[in-house]
């Protein structure tokens, strides 16, 4: 893979595309700096044991620590991109907030679909919903999300 | 003053509260609304009608008609008859010029009237036809509901929520919650919504109220209004309980003061325990109606005359008024002093939603009003909404044997029966075209209470019946809903590169370009075009689309799709592309670099990064080859470093040698920049010695700062999109879809050297063949202009004083000390030395064709 | 527009996540005639019921896929990969 060495990311970046975003925000993580591979294949991202979202049968993210970037990307099989840097992700709590935000089914996920205009992978997770979407549009994701919140208070 | 309590009223007598009604204080009690309170201190008259501003008062009592409509705390159209009274609130009348008692416009209606019939704007302010705006101006005040603050800015928050339903019930009557329970009984996911006042969800089902299903759409989709939150809910199976619509008589007379429908003496009574009236005739033609009676005299209204129309069809009805209020009402021979006339025809289920749904709606005779016939899948009504109506008396089209008053058909638009037989007699002898020209059931009410009349009224005129009628075309809103309800956020959704913020703290003037926000400057174009000249700039083309296309067939994919060679390109090296579609017409434009065998690194424009994706995702689903095709325009941002001094700048931050001979110009390595992975380009859009860094996005601020930083020395300055305009001008480099449009061709647009016809097949060969083969119908070229003024950019080419061709782009150029730009022109003009005109601002201005770059023709300092 | 369309990876959603790319068209095999080409490059049968076109969920998986619509009423018949 050393032809496609550029892409991925090499030292720990300085911040998240969204801190300035979220700054002064409540109930909402950011997951932009979690590790993620798009994995293009036919047994796309089943051979591992980390947090897969399958989006079609022959793709899939593999979303990990940061640390565990390096390994994963070995022990993967097909083709494997670093697309850490190409999607910015939020952690919400409340699916009241979320069906503001987007008319996906929630008992369905994880989904590829439409969240609060622009397109995203929704993942369930312990604390609520996982939703990873592209950085470039970061800003307008999150001013939408806590203006939703300012609704619900 | 209130009757004693009713049973299952409303009011909370225990808690009173003061609104204002025109600066007076209006005592009410919780749970009443504000017509309710405003009759209880003995408002009659409500508002003034659209047209004619007679006094009109209290009908329905369900937020049907418009005969309640107010001001209240600035918000116009308010149906006070089911708006619930608020402590504090601001009420006021609306459309009157005085007051509701004594409304100065409505001289229209005494005086106007032989000038006012249906259409009289059609035909009395026509000429002179330059009066007109003075005629609408007059027209638009004297007519009118409410009025809105044309500076008012949003002051209520609105949300929409989406949810998903196995079962939706609209109508919360005994119909719809015994559809509901039974639904929840069988498993099913429910929510019911109602129009009236809140209440408790019963076990096992969500209620929603006040909430008003505004239409039935395609999906089964159905959007409700909840006040501030719309919910779009999309539900399994929809069922309509939304009930029947009681129908006010035609007579004449019938817009009086204290002429009432049934179901709002009934709940004036039970729910706010006040008294309609003190003396009533009623009229019925079903038994709910009937049982208002009992009502009325439980409330002790005395009850001069009932007639059930079911046991003694009238041939005449005519209410006689005294200053706008019912006086006595005439019943065929027979004349009844009193001040209420409770009076109602056969209703009318309310079936607009079962036909925006695509049910079928026909005309019953025995029922006397349209009912559902054929419902879709997932679509049912229950209950008065399909037909239930039990026996009713079907009216006459109209009750007036020649009295004086106007019998009208529709109160909202204020227009009466006359006026529906004139516009039968002008001509418009159809339900659809009456409708249009007498804006009859177009009102507030939108049909409510009028659609069934005018049918048959239609009917009697034409010499049919209603079942020919038929329906006008329900549509939604099925009631008035706010447009901020339904408006989204004041907010653009913009894309920002991973340096925007970079450049806003420099103090860019941003521009659009599509949807990502970039630097146009940072403050002087032509100085930052100056600096990449004599020293270094770095511009921000993160927004480039990049592609990654690997995979056994990438190189037989890419040939198939580019006019011309990418299987020779060799691995490290960059070329430039041109997609067209088999049209032969361009689509976009980029760099291709070779990573690999079976890897190519592709570029896009910044707007089109999107559809060239989906374009070679179509066609990869059309041949099967193996090729993944990989979006990296998000994952990676780019700058470009281009000036004398960039050599300098990048040698400073990497270790690889960057010398003439091992980076030559459109060579591909790559590279730690500062640290940072990196692909570099070697390649010259702005036609200086340039390199374009692409790397992961998160870096973005790290590498631009550094850059800014570590090239202090060498007069490093960011440069926009301004500057970048000036210096590619310079060199003719076009612009895909500025300087090229959706009918531009690579022969046409100059590049005829991209195009290898000797490949078996691409994208376009067929057609650029034949365009080759009839020759170009025009020709793109660059010019320079006699004496410096700036054509602006779509400038009109005059040629022997015929337009023949216009220009694409247009800059002074510092740099060359002259104006310069691309136009379209005919193919004899297009030779090299050429003179023609460019329109200019009045003038024709003189400019000469140059075929080669204005500037560094040879290409010299790019390849340096 | 808001009916539901049914992608075949992802099931049903608002029409409004994909992208609507035209009826089916055949592409000329070897090199056609200027008649015949224009025909392909600008002519549709255009047809009131079921129609065979292409949809793309762009918000989505970002698959291209077939449906068949009757034109008339929305009603999609069929949905299907390429090559299925």
């Amino acid at each position: 893979m050393s032809e496609l060495a550029f892409i991925s990311l090499g030292a720990a970046p300085a911040a998240s595309p969204l801190a300035r975003a979220l700054a002064g925000a409540a109930g909402l993580r950011d997951l932009s700096l979690l590790g993620k591979l798009e994995v293009r294949g036919p047994a796309a991202g089943r051979t591992v044991d980390a947090e897969v979202i399958a989006i079609t049968p022959g793709r899939a993210l593999v979303v990990c620590e940061p640390d565990d970037i390096a390994a994963l990307r070995e022990s993967l099989s097909g083709v494997v991109i670093d697309v850490t840097s190409a999607l910015a992700g939020i952690e919400l709590e409340s699916p009241e907030l979320m069906r503001r935000l987007t008319d996906l089914d929630l008992t369905a996920l994880p989904v590829a679909g439409r969240f609060a205009g622009v397109p995203a992978l929704v993942s369930p997770c312990d604390a609520g919903f996982r939703v990873f979407f592209p950085q470039e549009f970061g800003h307008s994701v999150v001013a939408i999300v806590r203006d939703v919140q300012d609704g619900l208070r | 003053m209130r009757l004693p309590p009713q049973p299952g009223e409303r009011i909370d007598r225990s808690r009173g509260l003061t609104f204002s009604f025109h600066g007076r204080p209006v005592p009410a009690f919780a749970g009443d609304t504000i017509g309710s309170a405003l009759f209880a201190s003995g408002r009659r008259v409500f508002s003034r009608s659209f047209k004619y501003h007679r006094p009109r008062g209290l009908l329905c009592c369900s937020g049907g008609c418009a005969n309640c409509m107010m001001t209240v705390d600035g918000t116009p159209n308010v149906r006070v008859c089911v708006e619930p009274a608020r402590d504090g609130a601001v009420v006021e009348a609306q459309n009157v010029i005085g007051s509701l008692e004594h409304d100065l416009m409505s001289v229209v209606d005494h005086l106007g009237r032989p000038f006012t019939p249906v259409g009289f704007y059609y035909r009395t302010m026509i000429r002179p036809r330059r009066l007109w705006p003075y005629y609408e101006r007059f027209l638009r005040n004297v007519a009118g509901l409410g009025r809105i603050d044309k500076h008012g800015r949003r002051t209520v928050r609105t949300d929409t929520e989406h949810r998903r339903v196995e079962c939706l019930v609209i109508g919360g009557g005994i119909s719809g919650m015994r559809a509901a329970a039974d639904a929840a009984a069988r498993g099913e996911r429910v929510l019911l919504v109602d129009e009236g006042p809140p209440r408790a969800a019963p076990e096992g089902f969500e209620l929603l109220a006040p909430a008003r299903a505004i239409g039935i759409y395609e999906g089964g989709l159905v959007p409700v209004d909840a006040g501030s939150v719309l919910y779009r809910v999309r539900a399994g199976r929809i069922v309509v309980a939304t009930g029947a619509l009681e129908q006010p008589l035609v007579f004449p007379g019938n817009d009086l003061v204290g002429v009432m429908l049934p179901d709002g003496a009934r709940r004036l009574i039970r729910d706010f325990a006040v008294k309609p009236g003190e003396r009533a005739v009623v009229v019925v033609a079903d038994d709910r109606a009937l049982e208002t009676v009992g009502y009325l005299r439980s409330a002790g209204v005395e009850v001069a005359a009932l007639v059930d129309l079911r046991e003694r069809p009238l041939e005449e009805i005519r209410a006689v008024g005294r200053q706008g209020r019912v006086r006595s009402v005439q019943l065929d021979d027979s004349s009844f002093d009193c001040d209420l006339l409770v009076a109602a025809g056969a209703p009318q289920p309310a079936y607009s939603l079962l036909a925006q749904a695509g049910g079928a709606i026909a005309y019953d005779p025995a029922k006397g009003s349209f009912v559902p016939t054929a419902l879709p899948l997932g679509t049912e009504a229950t209950g008065r909404a399909g037909g239930e109506l039990g026996s009713v008396a079907v009216p006459r089209a109209s009750y007036d044997r020649g009295g004086g008053e106007k019998a009208f058909v529709c109160l909202c638009e204020d227009v009466a029966e006359k006026d529906l037989k004139r516009a039968h007699a002008e001509g418009f002898d159809s339900l659809e075209l009456a409708k249009r020209y007498t804006t009859v059931t177009m009102g507030p009410c939108q049909g409510r209470l009028c659609h069934l009349a005018s049918v048959r009224l239609c009917a009697r005129e034409e010499g049919t019946d209603e079942k020919a009628i038929g329906t006008t075309t329900a549509r939604p809103p099925w009631a008035p809903v706010k447009l901020g309800l339904l408006a989204g956020r004041d907010q653009e959704t913009a894309k920002l590169t991973a340096i925007h913020h970079r450049h806003e703290e420099a103090g860019a003037q941003m521009m659009w370009t599509g949807a990502w926000r970039r630097p146009y400057s940072y403050g002087d174009a032509p100085a930052e075009a100056a600096n990449v000249h004599e020293a270094v700039g770095v511009i921000d083309v993160s927004t480039l689309g990049k592609l990654l296309v690997l995979g056994a067939d990438a190189t037989v994919f890419l040939e198939r799709l580019y006019p011309n060679r990418f299987g020779d390109l060799k691995v490290g090296r960059v070329r430039y592309g041109v997609l067209s579609n088999d049209a032969g017409r361009i689509i976009d434009d980029g760099t291709i670099a070779r990573l690999g065998e079976d890897r190519f690194y592709v570029t896009t424009t910044s707007t089109g990064s999107e559809g060239v994706f989906e374009w070679f995702e179509w066609w990869n689903a059309v041949w099967k080859l193996d090729v993944e095709i990989v979006n990296l325009t998000g994952a990676l941002a780019a700058v470009n470093v281009a000036g004398p001094q960039a050599r300098e700048l990048l040698g400073r931050l990497t270790a690889i040698d960057v010398s003439r001979e091992a980076f030559a110009y459109l060579d591909a390595q790559q590279a730690d920049v500062a640290a940072v992975p990196c692909l570099i380009l070697r390649i010259g859009f702005v036609g200086e010695l340039g390199y374009e860094l692409h790397f992961p996005s998160l870096h973005g601020e790290y590498l631009w700062d550094t850059l800014l930083e570590r090239g202090a020395d060498l007069g490093v300055k960011p440069f926009g999109l301004e500057a970048q305009r000036i210096l590619r001008l310079e060199k003719q480099h076009i612009i895909v879809g500025q300087d090229t449009d959706s009918e531009s061709d690579l022969l046409a647009a100059n590049m005829p050297w991209l195009v290898k016809f000797e490949k078996d097949d691409f994208v376009g060969k067929w057609a650029l063949e034949h365009r080759r083969d009839q020759g170009n119908r025009e020709q793109l070229v660059g010019f320079e202009m006699a004496n410096g003024a700036v054509p602006p950019e779509g400038a009109q080419v005059v040629r022997g004083g015929r337009p023949a061709g216009r220009v694409t782009s247009s800059r002074w150029s510092a740099r060359l000390n002259k104006a310069v730009g691309l136009a379209w022109l005919p193919p004899e003009l297009a030779q090299e030395d050429a003179e023609f005109e460019i329109r200019v601002g009045g003038q024709l201005e003189r400019a000469r064709v140059r075929l080669r770059p204005f500037f560094d023709p040879e290409g010299e300092r790019l390849r340096a | 527009m808001s009916f539901l369309l049914s992608c075949p990876n992802c099931g049903p959603r608002d029409v409004n996540e994909f992208a609507y790319a035209g009826e089916v068209t055949t592409r000329p095999a070897g090199t056609p005639r200027l008649r015949d080409l224009t025909e392909y490059v600008y002519f549709r049968r255009n047809v009131r019921g079921v129609q065979r076109e292409w949809w793309y969920h762009r918000f989505g998986c970002e698959l291209w896929f077939l449906a068949e619509r009757d034109t008339a009423t929305n009603e999609v018949v069929r949905v299907e990969l390429p090559g299925a």
